[in-house]
C-alpha cells in the first residue's frame, strides 16, 4: 500500500547529542498517528522535521508522493497546531481563522463562508468577533484547529495540543478533536506523552524512547502485547519481573513457576522478563488447581475509585507485585493489609522479554 | 501587558538577550524559499550598514593611532610619546580616581533610595521616584552648570566651601553624582524587585532577625544588580564630556583631552591614541558586566512570588526622609539651572526676565541649535527606532545566515561599550576623507542622525529583543504553514503586539539624541549645531545665562516629550485593550 507520508531512515544529531536514529515510518491516508514517549525522546523532534522546522541530519521525507526532506516550511503543505496556541493575539478569531486564505487570495465572500463553516465545524459558530483572549484555553485551541484546516491542508500536525489544558476539559477536547479528524478525514500526526491521549485518539501508536522507534501499533497492540519491558512500562501499569527460562512453557521468578508461553530458540536457564498488568490478577474462584496461582500476602490497598490497587508479595519474590480488584472484587474479599489472600494469573495474560 | 507604575520616561528593560541555542552541525539544509531569501538580502544590508557606520569608524581609529601627522605608518610611536608627556598620562590617573570616587558616592545613595522604593511603605513612591529620574532629561552639563550658579566663583553658596574651590574634581565628582544617580537607581530597583517574597517568607517563618535577612537574602540577591549599576556608573563618568569640560578647569580627563587633541591642536593621531587608551577601561567593564549579567540570569527563577513591604512607622518615616532629602536636592540643580536663566544679570541683577532666552539664543542665532536638536530627535526616534526594531525582528524571527546573524548580535551590543568621544572621533576620521564614497554626508543632519542612532543602538536593541522574544516563536511557524510571508505577519502582528516596547525605544532615542554632547561634538557643522553642544560653545565664551537657558529649554523639551509618549501609551493601551489581557 502506498503510504501518505513516508519516513525514511531519519537521522538527527544536535552536536554530539543524536536526538533520532534511523527512524522510518509510514502514515496511511487518513489515519492518525500518535507519537508517545517520555520527554527527550525525539517526539517532537521528528514533528518538528516532517514541518521542516528543523532539519534532520539525514534521511528522507515523502508526502503525497513527492519528497520533501529539503523543502523549506512554506513549500510543504501542513497545517499545525501548537500547545501555546500560538493564535495572534491583536486578530479577531474571524481573523485568525482567514490568515492563511487572504494570502491565497480567496475571494472576500468565499474567505468568509468558509472562516464560518471551519468555526461551525470546531463547534464555536459565534465565536468571530472575539479576541483570543476573550476565549478559554479549550476554545483557543479549537480555534487553532480551524486555523489550521482553513487552508485544507493534507497533513494536520499536532503538538502535545492538549497539554496546557486542565483534566476535564482535556478529556473533551480530545474526544472532538478525533470526531473532528474523522469527519474531515485529514492525516493527522499528534504528539503526546499522555498515554491516555494516545490509546484513546490515535488509529496507530509509535512508541519512542532515545531517538528511536520501540513499537507501532493500534492502541489494542500497544497495551495488550507490548513489544519491548519498555512499552509494556511505559504505557498502563505492569508488573516487570526478573524471570528464567525452566522449559517449553515455564519460567521461574524466585521460587515461584509461572505457565506461559515462552519464545523457542532460547535455552533452559536464559534471563527473562515477565511481564503482566495490574488488571490481569485474578482472586475469583482461584484454588490450586488453578495454573500460576500462589498464596499473596497483602501489603497496601489503595482505593482508587473505580477500583482498588493492592500491592502484595508472593513467596520468594524480592519485588512488591500489583493487582488491580473491582469494587466487587473487593466487597467479596476486602482484603486488608497483612491479609493472605490466593491470586493468579492466566497464563494467556503473562508474556515474557528477553532480558 | 500592562506598564507598571515605572517612570515614564526611562527605557525599562536592558539586558537578557541572550539565547541557548544547541549547535546544530549538520551539512544537510533546507532549500531556501524565496521570501527567506528577503530577510537575507535585508539582514546582509543591515549588517553593512553596522559595518560601515560601527565597526569602520572604530577600525579608522586604529589605523590612524599608528599613523604621524602626514599619515605614515610609524606603529606604536604615538602610545610612546604620550606616555612621555606626563600631563597627558597623569589624565588617566584623573580620569580613573574621579570615577572610582563617583562609583563609590552614587551607588550607596541609590541603593538607599531602591531600598526605600522597593523595601518600605513610605508615601509618596511614585512622585519621588519620577524625581530621582528627572536628571535623565537633561545633558549632563546641566549639573555642572548648576554648581556653577551655587558654588562657583559668583555662587550663592560659595562662603560655604570656605577658600575652597568647586571647580576641578570637586565640581566634577558632584555634578557626575547627579548625571549618573538615576542610571544606578533604576538598575538598582530592577534588581532589588526581582527578590522571590517565598524567600523572605521561608527566613521569618524559622525566625530570622531583619538585619540577618538583609544580609543573607538582600543584599545576594541585589549583587549583581549592584555591580552592573557600578559598571554603569563608572563607565558613564569616565567617559563623559560635558561635565568637566564646563566645570573642570584645569583639571584635565581622558575625554577633555581627546576634544583638545582633535579640536584644538588637529593632532587626530594623538586623539586617536587617547581614544584608544579610554576605550580600554570601558572595555573591561563591559566585558565585566556582561559576565555578571550571563550570572544574573541563570540565578533568576522563572516564577517568583513579588515582595509587597509591611508598615514598619520608624523605618517608613526615616526612608521617606531620605528619599525627600534626596529628591530636594536633585531639584535644587535642576531647579538652580533653571531659575538661573530667568536671571537678568548674575550676581548683580536678581530681577527676573527672559533675555537669556531672547537676546542670549534668539537674537544670537543660536536658536536654530535648538531646532537641530528637535530635528535630530524627530529622526532618531522615528528612523532610528524603526530600524533598530526591523533588525531585531530579523535577527530573532527569521531562519538561516547563523554566522552573519551572530556577527550582527555582537555588533549590536557593541555600542554599549564604545565611549561616545572615541564613536565621534571613529566618525570623523572616517567621514572627513574626501576618498571615502560616503564623505558627503560628513557636515551633514544625516550625519548626526546615524551616530547618534548607533551610539544608543545597543538598550534599544536588548528592549527590542526582550519585547520580541514574550512573543511566541511559534507565530512565525504557523504563518509558513500557513504560506504566509513574514512581513505580513511582520506587520499584522509583531508590529501590533510590541507597539509599547517601540514607542519605549522611540522616547528613548529622543530624549538621548537631545541631550547627548560626546559624540556629536565632532560631527557638527556651523548649519547642524545642536542644542547641547551650543551649551559647550556658550559655557565657553562665558555666556553662562544663555548656557542655562539652553540647558532649560532641553530639560522642558524632554519632558513634552516624555507626557507626549506618556498619553501615546495610555491612548494605545486604550484601544489595544480589547485583545490584551
Amino acid at each position: 500500500m502506498e503510504e501518505f507520508l513516508e519516513l525514511r531512515n531519519i537521522h538527527k544529531r544536535f552536536g554530539d547529542f543524536v536526538a533520532l536514529k534511523d527512524v522510518s515510518l509510514g502514515v496511511h491516508k487518513g489515519e492518525l498517528v500518535c507519537f508517545l514517549g517520555p520527554s527527550g525522546c525525539g517526539k517532537t523532534t521528528l514533528l518538528r522535521i516532517i514541518a521542516g522546522l528543523e532539519v534532520q541530519s539525514a534521511g528522507t521525507i515523502v508526502q503525497a508522493g513527492r519528497d520533501i526532506s529539503r523543502l523549506p516550511p512554506m513549500d510543504r503543505d501542513y497545517g499545525i497546531v501548537f500547545q501555546s496556541y500560538a493564535l495572534f493575539p491583536n486578530l479577531q478569531v474571524a481573523q485568525n481563522v482567514a490568515y492563511g486564505l487572504v494570502n491565497r487570495k480567496t475571494p472576500r465572500a468565499q474567505r468568509e463562508a468558509r472562516v464560518k463553516e471551519l468555526l461551525a465545524l470546531v463547534g464555536m459558530p459565534d465565536a468571530g468577533p472575539k479576541f483570543p483572549a476573550q476565549l478559554s484555553g479549550g476554545q483557543q485551541q479549537r480555534v487553532a484547529i480551524a486555523r489550521a484546516l482553513a487552508t485544507s491542508p493534507g497533513l494536520l500536525l499536532l503538538d502535545e495540543p492538549l497539554s496546557a489544558l486542565d483534566a476535564r476539559v482535556r478529556v473533551r477536547l480530545r474526544g472532538e478533536i478525533r470526531s473532528l479528524q474523522q469527519r474531515v478525514g485529514i492525516t493527522t500526526i499528534l504528539v503526546t506523552h499522555d498515554q491516555e491521549e494516545a490509546l484513546s485518539m490515535a488509529d496507530r501508536i509509535v512508541v519512542m524512547k532515545d531517538g528511536h522507534i520501540e513499537q507501532i501499533g493500534t492502541p489494542g497492540e500497544i497495551y495488550g502485547r507490548p513489544a519491548t519491558p519498555f512499552v509494556a512500562d511505559f504505557v498502563g501499569k505492569t508488573n516487570l519481573l526478573p524471570a528464567t527460562r525452566s522449559g517449553a512453557d515455564r519460567v521461574q521468578v524466585g521460587e515461584q513457576r509461572f505457565e506461559c508461553p515462552v519464545a523457542a530458540g532460547l535455552a533452559n536457564g536464559a534471563a527473562l522478563r515477565l511481564f503482566f498488568r495490574p488488571e490481569d490478577v485474578t482472586v475469583r474462584g482461584v484454588n490450586g488447581a488453578t495454573p500460576n496461582s500462589a498464596a499473596a500476602v497483602v501489603e497496601k490497598v489503595e482505593f482508587l475509585g473505580a477500583y482498588s490497587r493492592i500491592t502484595f508479595r508472593l513467596n520468594g519474590i524480592d519485588q512488591p507485585l500489583t493487582a488491580d480488584l473491582s469494587l466487587n472484587d473487593m466487597a467479596e474479599f476486602h482484603p486488608k493489609p497483612g491479609d493472605t489472600l490466593r491470586v493468579a494469573v492466566p497464563p494467556d495474560r503473562l508474556r515474557v522479554f528477553t532480558a | 501587558m500592562k506598564k507598571g507604575s515605572g517612570p515614564f520616561f526611562v527605557l525599562q528593560s536592558v539586558g537578557g538577550a541572550r539565547r541557548d541555542r544547541k549547535m546544530d552541525l549538520t551539512p544537510f539544509s533546507l532549500s531556501v524559499h524565496w521570501s527567506d531569501r528577503v530577510a537575507h538580502a535585508l539582514l546582509v544590508a543591515a549588517g553593512l550598514a553596522l559595518v560601515v557606520f560601527l565597526l569602520a569608524p572604530l577600525g579608522t581609529i586604529l589605523m590612524k593611532s599608528a599613523q604621524d601627522r602626514a599619515g605614515d605608518w610609524i606603529g606604536l610611536a604615538n602610545f610612546a610619546e604620550y606616555f612621555r608627556a606626563p600631563a597627558l598620562a597623569r589624565s588617566i590617573w584623573n580620569s580613573v580616581w574621579v570615577s572610582t570616587l563617583v562609583t563609590a558616592v552614587t551607588i550607596p545613595l541609590a541603593f538607599t533610595f531602591a531600598y526605600a522604593l522597593t523595601r518600605s511603605c513610605m508615601r509618596f513612591k511614585t512622585l519621588l521616584r519620577n524625581v530621582a529620574l528627572v536628571p535623565i532629561l537633561a545633558p549632563s552639563l546641566l549639573a555642572a552648570i548648576s554648581f556653577i550658579f551655587w558654588f562657583g566663583n559668583q555662587g550663592l553658596l560659595k562662603v560655604l566651601l570656605g577658600g575652597g574651590q568647586i571647580y576641578g574634581a570637586p565640581g566634577i565628582v558632584i555634578s557626575l553624582v547627579f548625571a549618573t544617580f538615576p542610571h544606578a537607581l533604576m538598575i538598582v530597583v530592577t534588581a532589588l524587585s526581582l527578590t522571590d517574597a517565598r524567600l523572605y517568607e521561608a527566613a521569618d517563618a524559622l525566625g530570622t532577625s531583619a538585619w540577618r535577612k538583609f544580609w543573607t537574602i538582600t543584599v545576594p540577591g541585589a549583587k549583581y544588580g549592584l555591580l552592573s549599576a557600578a559598571m554603569v556608573v563608572f563607565t558613564y563618568a569616565i567617559s563623559d564630556f560635558g561635565i568637566p569640560k564646563v566645570i573642570g578647569g584645569n583639571f584635565n580627563m581622558l575625554a577633555t583631552d581627546i576634544f583638545k587633541l582633535v579640536i584644538g591642536q588637529q593632532d587626530f593621531s594623538k586623539g586617536a591614541v587617547v581614544g584608544i587608551i579610554l576605550l580600554l577601561p570601558v572595555a573591561v567593564t563591559y566585558v565585566a558586566d556582561w559576565w555578571v549579567q550571563k550570572r544574573q540570569s541563570a540565578l533568576l527563577s522563572a516564577r517568583s512570588v513579588p515582595y509587597v513591604p509591611r508598615r514598619s512607622p520608624g523605618f517608613d518615616w526615616a526612608m521617606t526622609a531620605y528619599c525627600v532629602a534626596i529628591a530636594l536636592l536633585l531639584l535644587a540643580v535642576l531647579g538652580m539651572a533653571v531659575y538661573a536663566s530667568f536671571i537678568k544679570l548674575w550676581p548683580y541683577n536678581f530681577s527676573m526676565s527672559l533675555d537669556h532666552y531672547r537676546m542670549g539664543l534668539v537674537e544670537a542665532g543660536i536658536f536654530g541649535a535648538y531646532v537641530n536638536s528637535v530635528t535630530l530627535g524627530f529622526w532618531c526616534a522615528t528612523l532610528g527606532a524603526a530600524f533598530i526594531f526591523g533588525v531585531a525582528y530579523l535577527l530573532e524571527k527569521t531562519r538561516g545566515l547563523h554566522t552573519w546573524r551572530s556577527f550582527m548580535r555582537l555588533m549590536a551590543v557593541l555600542p554599549m561599550g564604545v565611549p561616545g568621544m572615541v564613536l565621534g572621533l571613529g566618525y570623523i576620521f572616517f567621514f572627513v576623507e574626501a576618498s571615502n564614497p560616503l564623505h558627503f554626508i560628513y557636515g551633514t543632519m544625516a550625519i548626526l542622525v546615524v551616530n547618534t542612532i548607533v551610539h544608543y543602538y545597543t538598550s534599544s536593541h536588548l528592549t527590542a529583543v526582550t519585547a520580541l522574544k514574550q512573543i511566541d516563536n511559534e507565530f512565525e511557524y504557523v504563518s509558513a504553514s500557513l504560506k504566509v510571508p513574514f512581513w505580513r505577519t511582520f506587520f499584522r502582528v509583531t508590529v501590533p503586539v510590541c507597539l509599547p516596547s517601540m514607542l519605549d525605544v522611540s522616547r528613548y532615542l529622543f530624549v538621548n539624541a537631545m541631550t547627548t554632547v560626546s559624540a556629536v561634538v565632532f560631527l557638527y557643522s556651523p548649519k547642524t549645531t545642536l542644542a547641547s553642544v551650543a551649551i559647550v560653545n556658550l559655557d565657553e565664551a562665558g555666556d553662562i545665562g544663555a548656557a542655562a537657558a539652553m540647558a532649560t529649554l532641553i530639560v522642558a523639551t524632554s519632558a513634552c516629550v516624555c507626557i507626549v509618549y506618556y498619553f501615546l501609551q495610555v491612548w494605545l493601551d486604550k484601544r489595544t485593550q480589547r485583545w490584551r489581557q
